[in-house]
């Protein structure tokens, strides 16, 4: 996945072509050499079909959602939608600020929390670890990332609440900070796995490089290994945050699910998944509540690329200047 | 697209599935030639008599598959108006309108069972009864304490069902008078289904919500309303208002399996037998 010396991965395109020329044919017209050129041909064409499937699907995806998003704007303002907090659709009132705001506060807290702790794991896991211990983990870890969302958001009802509701003393311990424990404990694995792989795939000799002038082992890891790994741990992030923004089984159990802005990390609010899972099902199609809600999938999508964007953007600018 | 959104998120919330492993029986066992698919979707209070009626039915009729989920009454009807269900379970009269649901044209009600609702409370809670005023300040929010209400000195923790759900409607229209909920604030939240209501007051000391009996367990307090208890007995004698008939919408008369599944359903036999059993009351009891 972290792709450290792409030249010497990916074959250059000539070399395929020239060693099939070279093969010897009978100089009948179906002979091997006809043959390999027909079935590279054919791999070649099956796996642009199915590259440019993904790429189909996800147009598809994003025309449908805004096409019938938009729709709510025939019956509610730009301004109604993107700057009230007042979401009532009962009674025609359909502000989507609270969930906006309410998911990039969300993912902020959640990644606030989550990358310090994983990366400190890969660390950990790739420069510190005994091997058989290493071998013990990295299974561990894997297998986190495949519980499902849903066993996620049980625990943290039925545990993490009753906990937090201690500590804080509140009546109603549901709210941003509870999400966003549960989301970190969620997305750690999947980012400390990818930042592992990424550290353990930095060449062995700037560390010895680092040692050989001086350093000890911590002025090592932090100024040479992590820099050096700085692109897979970015996307280690990447991956972490998109499954943060689009989670919602574990969320919707957690938040409170209550239509208003947090004034505090415990109060009861909800974020753009949570609100379209609680109502989409109950809204009669084709009503504004309806398209209302699938404009908020479409700006739920909209901020993932978004971020997607930026963070490829600061990755570009970061190893220029490595 | 709007097709399969639909059926995924039903399934996402669904309390619980169960698969089409009909056919377990052995062959000889087979004492009807019904064979077919129904799918039904709906109510999460009617969850457990689908489920109960479902497991009984299928030992009948091995060929027939049957999957229930619950995502909230009103996906009931609309499932079935979309074509991704056969039945839509819903806790009130869907071929009718109500206040906040417009009606289903050329739908079917077929009436199941009579449902008691119940307000609950956690077992922390000193109050075990209150009366219809009372009811509307809690879950208006203009009551907070519920030294209020002849409780200890604590704040209340409401908890609501979300909109779309037979429970809500049965719930605001007999047991509020029709009187809103609140919709904001520090100790109030909504959540998905019957059965999440179920963990959320369990789990939550000081809180009140509201479920009907099936799901009522040791763990929570069920409150008498105006003095009277949410039992059959009360139900029967007319004393406790807090109830509704549970539906299975179907589009047009119902036909082969699903009119075996819903006469299977309606039938004494059930009806007396296991419909009781699960807290449910026989639909003759009340006619």
């Amino acid at each position: 996945m972290i792709d450290m010396n792409p030249s010497t991965n990916s074959p250059a395109q000539t070399e395929l072509g020239t060693s099939i020329g070279k093969a010897p044919g009978s100089g009948k017209w179906f002979d091997r050499k006809t043959r390999l050129r027909w079935s590279n041909k054919i791999f070649r064409m099956v796996c642009i079909a199915s590259a440019s499937f993904v790429c189909l699907v996800l147009l598809c995806i994003l025309i449908l959602m805004l096409r019938t998003g938009v729709l709510t704007f025939a019956d509610v303002s730009l301004n109604e939608f993107f700057f009230s907090t007042n979401w009532d659709p009962e009674n025609e009132h359909y502000g989507a600020l609270t969930f906006i705001l309410g998911t990039l506060a969300l993912t902020g807290l959640t990644m606030l929390m989550a990358i310090p702790i994983s990366v400190i794991i890969a660390v950990f896991l790739a420069e510190m670890t005994p091997i058989w211990l290493r071998q013990v983990l990295r299974p561990v870890l894997d297998l986190l990332v495949g519980i499902p969302s849903v066993v996620y958001g049980f625990l943290g009802l039925t545990i993490l609440i009753p906990w937090l509701r201690d500590i804080s003393g509140r009546d109603l311990a549901d709210g941003l900070l509870a999400a966003s424990i549960v989301l970190t404990i969620m997305v750690l694995p999947t980012i400390s796995r990818i930042s592992d792989d990424a550290i353990s795939a930095v060449p062995n000799k700037y560390r010895d490089a680092a040692y050989a002038l001086g350093t000890n082992r911590f002025q090592t890891v932090t100024r040479v290994v992590l820099p050096a790994a700085r692109s897979g741990i970015m996307y280690a992030i990447i991956l972490g945050m998109t499954r943060a923004i689009g989670e919602t089984m574990a969320v919707v159990m957690v938040i409170g699910n209550t239509a208003q802005l947090a004034s505090s990390l415990f109060t009861p609010t909800a974020v753009l998944t949570s609100n379209i899972v609680m109502q989409i099902s109950s809204v009669e199609f084709d009503s504004t509540w309806n398209h209302g809600l699938y404009m908020m999938g479409f700006i739920l999508l909209a901020i993932s690329i978004l971020m997607i964007v930026i963070v490829r953007l600061l990755q570009k600018r970061g190893d220029r200047n490595v | 697209m709007k097709k399969w959104i639909k059926p995924f998120t039903a399934m996402l919330m669904a309390v619980s599935l169960i698969g089409g492993l009909g056919g377990a029986t052995t062959a000889s066992a087979a004492k009807s030639t019904e064979k077919g698919k129904i799918v039904i979707n709906g109510s999460s209070a009617l969850l457990p008599l689908t489920l109960q009626a479902a497991s009984e039915f299928k030992k009948d009729n091995p060929k027939v598959k049957i999957s229930a989920s619950a995502a909230g009454s009103i996906t009931g009807p609309q499932s079935v108006r979309k074509g991704i269900a056969d039945i839509g379970a819903v806790d009130w009269d869907a071929s009718k309108d109500v206040p906040g649901f417009k009606k289903f044209d050329g739908m079917v009600a077929n009436p199941v069972a009579v449902t008691v609702f119940t307000a609950v409370v956690n077992t922390n809670v000193g109050v075990s009864s209150l009366t219809t005023k009372q009811l509307q300040d809690i879950f208006s929010g203009k009551v907070t304490n519920w030294k209020d209400v002849g409780g200890a000195n604590a704040n209340i923790v409401v908890v609501n069902r979300k909109f779309g759900s037979g429970t809500r409607v049965n719930f605001q229209q007999k047991a509020l008078d029709g009187k809103d909920f609140m919709s904001k604030g520090d100790n109030y939240k909504e959540v998905g289904s019957s059965g999440d209501m179920k963990t959320t007051i369990e789990t939550t000391p000081n809180a009140i919500g509201y479920i009907d009996l099936p799901y009522v367990t040791s763990k929570m307090k069920a409150v008498s309303i105006n003095g009277v208890a949410p039992t059959e007995k009360n139900v029967l004698n007319k004393t406790y208002k807090v109830w509704g008939i549970g539906y299975y919408m179907t589009k047009g008369q119902p036909t082969g399996a699903t009119k075996a599944f819903i006469d299977y359903i309606q039938s004494s036999k059930f009806q007396n037998g296991s419909l009781k059993k699960l807290k449910f009351i026989p639909l003759a009891a009340v006619k």
